[in-house]
């Protein structure tokens, strides 16, 4: 007996290859979306970018049909918007809503078979990570080397093998965190969808949405032309590096990066504007955190920039020869000015 | 940096000696895809050549014994293009290398047999500070290793190997241990799993080593409010570096109510992981970590003399039987009169020699061994 994904999954994962042959199976045609009875699926593809861009992951599931639908739509939407942290904003929120998906069907799944499979779609045939879920405990187990080559792009200290279960070659993870492991994989497979998908002709309806959607949204992730980098050490450099690919920064990193250019001498709003590009940004929010670093909200302590070692603790630094002797990265390069 | 005093008679001495010994040794049996690797040496006057390639052994050996250099490296890489600039080669994969040296481990009698050579005039030292011969010269160290010393990197190595086989799971097959050939020993590990490992990958793996990073959370211990909470990790306390803690603290998946009382006697959080920096301190290896998390580096290569000690980089096939003294000694033994700089002795080959005079006649590999270290020059009369 083989078993099959069923209508529930392909709702889930409408990037899996299934998704694509159900659209081929009805002979969808894109002309098909300026028929009015499709506005809901417009609609509702829309709703779900909008929330993405605004750092909300969108939880609701309908019927596979639709779920399908709006998917191939969000695409489309993306593609035509045509502006790069859009896609790489609407990919990284679109994985992680997979991923919470992923993660209860992992773990609440009773036929191990089904678990089975799922593991096998995603995990083997998408990303070519061998992996196996124990059906019982639901530990997923995985080699050593397939688990490094992703955790080692992760920053934060528990992903590090030393804190991880560990034997005889394999690393064992619960469900959240074998999927949280290909988030990143998850959010480029969606980016890269968008980027080599050829569409000649955009329908209509779409086409003037995106319109909208392209004149509410631009400028507002723009990036402001970096400052002139003369020298910053490596540790910021590093961090800015990461930021200016819309990539998720530590808490700490963050931290470091706002007393960094604070005591500098940027100005708030220069320091919140490089956050501008962080995936989960939120203006209200990393306002207020700016401002208090700065000692004008809350403890009205000004908080200094954490030191070279600590920073080697956190796995923030860099270091490279100019580093040798320094005790805090604001000492980086000064000494060329004496 | 090269210790040897760079006289006529010593540089032709040594030549000598080396390249008769990469004459009569040209297999290099341990070295895989030859073609693939980034070669280099330093020469006798410390120049060092890099981004050389050669297509087989015999290549490799006509250059030898043509240039005959003091020490000779290949890169742990496989490269395309082994000779272009370093952005240019085409990286394909490294072996993973790990780098253990007994001058890591603070061995009690290191100093005992430490000397402490003056940069300047070569003067051998007591003591390192300003050299009591010249007045001006600052002295550098270096070391004659001891069996002790032998006993206790052994020891170290063995833990290495522990951790490569149980816990990383690398088999037998594809770790291949030697002697460098003077204070250490390097662990090979040509896994092709592990080839495609990047930069912070092998630092990850380093750091699981050594012990580096463990945090509390990994067993069930975070921060809540101002103390402490206990919340034991799904994927469990019973594998890897959670078990080693663990088991020291004599806990297992079920000893939440036990944790929590040791938490609190140790003083809390921050109690708790200093003692757990002690445990992690005692099971890990020191190894050095840059050797490792560097995919581009070149290390000796295993078969060719070490220019610090005349030793061979040796194969060990068991630890606790290596005799490095013993079997990474591979040259002569016809004798030459040489000039020693201090008093010493030393066990070579198995045999004790005791060095008292100012002018001794020896063995060639002990003769090789003493001026590679600078502690004697071979004398201007044979
Ligand atoms: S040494 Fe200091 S300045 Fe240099 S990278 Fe590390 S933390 Fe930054
Ligand atoms: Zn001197
Ligand atoms: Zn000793």
């Amino acid at each position: 007996m083989s078993i099959k994904l069923g209508s529930s999954e392909l709702a889930k994962y409408p990037f899996l290859q299934e998704a694509s042959d159900y659209i081929q199976e009805t002979k969808f045609d894109f002309a098909e979306f300026d028929r009015p009875e499709m506005i809901h699926i417009i609609n509702r593809a829309v709703e779900k970018l909008e929330n993405e861009l605004k750092g909300k992951i969108y939880s609701n599931l309908d019927e596979y049909e639709i779920e399908i639908m709006t998917f191939l739509v969000s695409l489309l939407l993306i593609k035509s918007i045509g502006l790069e942290e859009v896609s790489k904003k609407c990919s990284l929120f679109e994985a992680m809503r997979v991923e919470r998906f992923l993660s209860t069907d992992l773990s609440v799944e009773r036929s191990s078979q089904k678990k089975k499979l799922l593991v096998q779609k995603i995990f083997q045939d998408l990303f070519d990570i061998n992996i196996d879920v124990d059906s019982t405990s639901s530990i997923c187990k995985l080699s050593v080397p397939d688990y490094l080559l992703r955790a080692s792009k992760m920053y934060e200290q528990e992903w590090k093998l030393i804190n991880r279960s560990v034997k005889d070659g394999y690393v064992y993870l619960d469900t959240d965190e074998a999927v949280r492991l290909i988030r990143n994989e998850l959010s480029n497979l969606i980016y890269t969808r968008v980027k080599n998908m050829k569409v000649y002709e955009v329908p209509i309806l779409i086409k003037s949405k995106a319109d909208e959607l392209r004149k509410k949204y631009s400028g507002r992730y723009v990036y402001r032309n970096q400052f002139k980098i003369l020298e910053y050490p490596p540790c910021i450099k590093h961090a800015m590096e990461i930021i200016n690919k819309g990539e998720n920064l530590p808490h700490s990193a963050r931290f470091m990066l706002a007393t960094y250019m604070l005591a500098i001498g940027k100005t708030e709003e220069e320091v919140i504007e490089i956050f501008k590009n962080s995936p989960d940004y939120n203006e209200k929010i990393t306002r207020y955190q700016v401002e208090h670093l700065a000692g004008k909200k809350g403890s009205h302590i000004k908080y200094s920039v954490p030191s070279c070692d600590r920073l080697r603790s956190e796995d923030l630094c860099f270091a490279v020869k100019e580093c040798e002797n320094l005790i805090n990265p604001i000492q980086f390069g000064r000494r060329k000015l004496t | 940096m090269n210790q040897i005093e760079y006289t006529n008679e010593n540089i032709k001495f040594l030549k000598d000696i080396f390249r008769k010994y990469y004459f009569e040794n040209k297999y290099f049996p341990y070295l895989y895809s030859i073609e693939k690797r980034e070669f280099g040496y330093r020469k006798f006057d410390s120049l060092v050549v890099r981004h050389l390639s050669f297509k087989n052994i015999g290549e490799l050996v006509v250059e030898l014994v043509r240039n005959v250099p003091l020490d000779v490296y290949y890169s742990n890489a496989y490269y395309g293009f082994p000779s272009n600039p370093i952005n240019e080669k085409q990286w394909e994969g490294a072996d993973l290398i790990f780098d253990i040296d007994i001058k890591d481990l603070n061995i009690p009698c290191f100093h005992e047999h430490t000397y402490y050579i003056c940069n300047l005039c070569g003067f051998v030292n007591s003591e390192q500070k300003l050299c009591v011969n010249c007045n001006k010269g600052k002295t550098y160290d270096i070391s004659i290793p001891c069996k002790r010393c032998f006993t206790a990197i052994k020891k170290e190595a063995a833990k290495l190997l522990e951790f490569l086989r149980s816990d990383l799971g690398i088999e037998e097959k594809f770790i291949e241990v030697f002697f460098s050939g003077n204070a250490g020993f390097h662990f090979h590990v040509n896994d092709p799993g592990m080839r495609n490992l990047d930069s912070n990958s092998r630092s990850s793996v380093t750091d699981y080593i050594i012990g580096n990073g463990f945090m509390c959370e990994s067993i069930g211990v975070r921060k809540y409010r101002n103390g402490f909470m206990i919340k034991l990790p799904k994927s469990g306390i019973m594998n890897g570096w959670r078990k080693k803690i663990a088991s020291s603290f004599g806990i297992n998946q079920k000893s939440e109510l036990k944790l929590k009382h040791l938490v609190e006697a140790s003083g809390g959080y921050d109690g708790f992981r200093n003692e757990i920096n002690r445990i992690t301190k005692k099971f890990g290896v020191h190894i050095d970590s840059q050797v490792t998390n560097d995919i581009h580096r070149v290390f000796r290569l295993p078969g060719s003399i070490n220019g610090k000690s005349g030793l061979t980089k040796t194969k060990c096939d068991d630890l606790e039987s290596f005799n490095p003294n013993n079997d990474a000694c591979m040259l002569d033994d016809s004798e030459v009169y040489i000039n020693l700089k201090t008093k010493l002795k030393i066990n070579l080959k198995n045999n004790n020699f005791k060095l008292d005079n100012v002018l001794e006649k020896v063995p060639s590999y002990v003769a090789v061994y003493l001026v590679c270290k600078g502690l004697a020059t071979i004398s201007k009369n044979q």
